[in-house]
């Protein structure tokens, strides 16, 4: 009996790799096993586990995959999976694209990256230059992750920690100190001045530089330390200072300046000294609003060219828009100002005696109906309306 | 056959239930219904931006601010449109009032970044702006209790209250809180509930201005406008884009939302402010819609 137990056991130790090798075996009879070498294997085909992601017979997708997109990779990367729910999301994850930068079979890099990193990362990012006159190190070493996350992080831009936090993980705060004499505040806030790839300028300032900086700190900071406030800026900014006096406007409510919300006061990249890209400044507090239209099947062309169409210091319409429903549209839609469904302070809308204006009909930035229309304009849109139609 | 005759017309009756049902009665969540809308009539210009609104209960009328069309609008108890009033077209840009008891009409106009006491009978108009340590403030949303101001300032993003002389007595301020505050109101105990945009914090003060807690409203509201105290306890949190209303319980407990974007009756359009009336009711002012719709269960 105790034989036979012996003899059973040994035949399915036997058995059970053979199973493997016999399903690998049996792929590789037509699918050439040249395609499948490289320095790094993943793991499942490195085993033999082509039905881990294929299904021999048939499947529903592509490839004979089981699953399509981030769903398959994360019946086994189940730890990546959860990661991204919170925080600041890559937008390849967000929409499980896995394969943007990954190979799922063989690469000759680490992580099973598909190309160098720089390369990998510039395919999307090609807005940042290749070059710069002076560069940041580890940008120019093509070392994306010295400072960004590839996948999910809890801070802007998937960096690795606070910005400071980043910057000081390298340069020593004694170093630094003697490089600003003469600061008026405890170093920090690295990249109001800073560019962190590269620019023209020394020490990696920024390329636009606000005048009074170029004059010296003491033209705004009287005192060491000093914080200077939203009237400081007013006295040469006076202009922008009427925007305070409308219904919405953009005054932050910050304890000291609310200018600084959204400009750099030192340097910046654009002549508008603005603190990042327009669309990453607006994002910082209506991400809601990104998040929402970021989905929409149908959605403006240049949906990130916020000032476009709203006025961003303050404005007496509604969503802060260039004028009404109609003038922020027909601004650039010039024909339909002249020629389209009736429009205008004479024609009220049934629903709620409103002018009646583009914005009746279309949600202007995106919406899942075809000319971001509010409803189908199958029949829909117009019944809200035209009641018996 | 006569069960078959009873059946269909059991059938015909739910089809025109469900159909013919006029929309004001639908019940939303919370068994919320829309009682009556606040709007010029027809024969009137169109209501632009209206930006919130004044109960008076002595007299029984609702009082609207329209930002845009630079007037006060008075409506009664049962929503029925009374007056327009624009001072003679000298308002500019009303955003927020309230009565006092004297009787004085107090009205934040933003265009002229006052606070400016109407006398009625006096027909007097008095433009006041308001400061603190020699800084001018700039009043937003404002409230009157037991004949002392309140008004949220946009430009330390506190709540100042003001004597009636017009003197900053007590400031209310989040200390730990990134973002300014949007909205408040005040409870008959004397707490301050207040609302943050950016924290999307609901937040509390006794009157002597220390902050007693707070809790997150994020996941159910991703752009608060306004909040209300409900009658029992709860805590009503207004979504500007979403057209939505989140309840919370006094400890931040999330109960149900109700409401929807949109134009129609009962939907929310740019809602700008949300109270309750000292009859129960739950009042929405939209600026997008440009009306004021009432709502009770």
């Amino acid at each position: 009996m105790l034989n036979r137990l012996i003899v059973l056991v040994f035949c399915f130790l036997v058995a059970v790799p053979a199973v493997s090798r016999s399903a690998e075996s049996t792929c590789f009879t037509c699918h050439s096993k040249d395609d499948f070498r490289g320095r790094v294997v993943h793991r499942p085909l490195e085993t033999g586990s082509c039905t881990g992601c294929h299904n021999p017979h048939v499947a529903r997708y592509k490839g004979l995959l089981n699953q399509q997109g981030a769903g398959l990779c994360y019946t086994c990367h189940t730890g990546m999976g959860r990661g991204i729910e919170a925080g600041k999301v890559h937008p390849p994850v967000l929409k499980g694209q896995c394969l943007v930068c990954h190979e799922p079979h063989v690469s000759s890099r680490k992580n099973l990256l598909r190309a160098e990193l720089e390369t990998s990362c510039f395919e999307c990012h090609g807005g940042l230059k290749s070059r710069y006159q002076v560069s940041h190190q580890p940008y120019s070493r093509g070392e994306c992750f010295s400072c960004h996350r590839p996948h999910q992080s809890e801070h802007d831009q998937l960096l690795k920690a606070e910005p400071n936090k980043v910057c000081f993980s390298c340069h020593r705060l004694v170093e630094l100190r003697k490089g600003h004499q003469g600061y008026p505040a405890s170093l920090g806030n690295c990249l109001t001045c800073h560019d962190p790839h590269g620019s023209k300028r020394a020490g990696l300032l920024r390329n636009m530089l606000h005048e009074p900086f170029r004059q010296g700190c003491r033209s705004c900071h009287e005192q060491r330390g000093q914080t200077p406030d939203t009237d400081s800026c007013l006295k040469c900014h006076a202009e922008v200072g009427s925007g305070r006096f409308t219904i919405h406007n953009h005054i932050t409510g910050k304890k000291t300046n609310t200018c600084v919300s959204c400009h750099s006061p030192h340097a910046a990249d654009t002549s508008d000294l603005l603190r990042s890209s327009q669309d990453k400044v607006c994002r910082r507090c209506h991400q809601d609003t990104v998040s929402r239209y970021r989905d929409s099947l149908y959605k403006h062309p240049e949906i990130d060219k916020c000032t476009d169409c709203h006025e961003v210091h303050g404005s007496n319409e509604l969503a802060m828009l260039k004028g009404n429903g109609n003038q922020a549209c027909t601004g650039c839609h010039e024909s339909q100002g002249t020629f389209t469904h009736p429009v205008g302070s004479d024609i009220r809308d049934p629903r709620s005696g409103q002018m009646v204006s583009c914005t009746t009909c279309h949600n202007p930035m995106g919406s899942d109906f075809k000319y971001q229309l509010t409803y189908s304009g199958a029949q829909d849109l117009c019944r809200q309306c035209h009641k018996s139609y | 056959m006569r069960h078959l005759t009873v059946l269909r017309c059991m059938l015909s009756l739910t089809v025109f239930v469900t159909f013919f049902a006029p929309a004001e009665a639908m019940t939303a969540a919370g068994g919320w219904k829309w009682q009556a809308t606040l709007i010029a009539p027809e024969s009137d210009q169109a209501v632009q931006l209206p930006s919130s609104l004044f109960v008076d209960e002595h007299r029984k009328r609702y009082y609207v601010a329209e930002s845009a069309g630079n007037r006060l609008l008075s409506f009664d108890r049962q929503g029925g449109f009374l007056n327009a009033f624009s001072a003679g077209g000298d308002l500019q840009t009303p955003y927020d009032l309230v009565r006092d008891d004297e009787g004085l009409i107090w009205v934040v106009e933003k265009g002229r970044n006052s606070l400016t006491s109407i006398d009625l009978k006096g027909q007097e108009v008095t433009p006041h702006i308001l400061t603190d340590q020699g800084k001018n403030l700039i009043p937003d949303r404002l409230d009157y209790r037991d004949r002392r101001f309140y008004a949220l300032d946009r430009m330390s993003g506190g709540i100042a209250r003001l004597n009636k002389s017009l003197e900053v007595e007590q400031w209310f301020r989040c200390q730990e809180c990134e973002g300014a505050f949007v909205d408040f109101k005040i409870k008959p105990s004397g707490e301050i509930w207040a609302l943050t945009r950016k924290d999307h914090r609901v937040v509390w003060f006794d009157s002597d201005g220390g902050m007693l807690g707070g809790y997150q409203v994020e996941e159910h509201v991703p752009f608060p406008a306004s909040l209300a105290l409900g009658p029992a306890g709860n805590v009503y949190v207004l979504d500007r884009h979403e057209g939505r209303i989140a309840v919370f319980n006094s400890t931040g407990e999330f109960k149900y939302a109700f409401l929807t974007k949109g134009q129609s009756r009962g939907q929310l359009y740019y809602p700008s402010e949300i109270l309750f009336d000292p009859w129960g009711n739950l009042v929405v002012v939209e600026e997008g819609n440009g009306r004021a719709e009432i709502f009770s269960r």
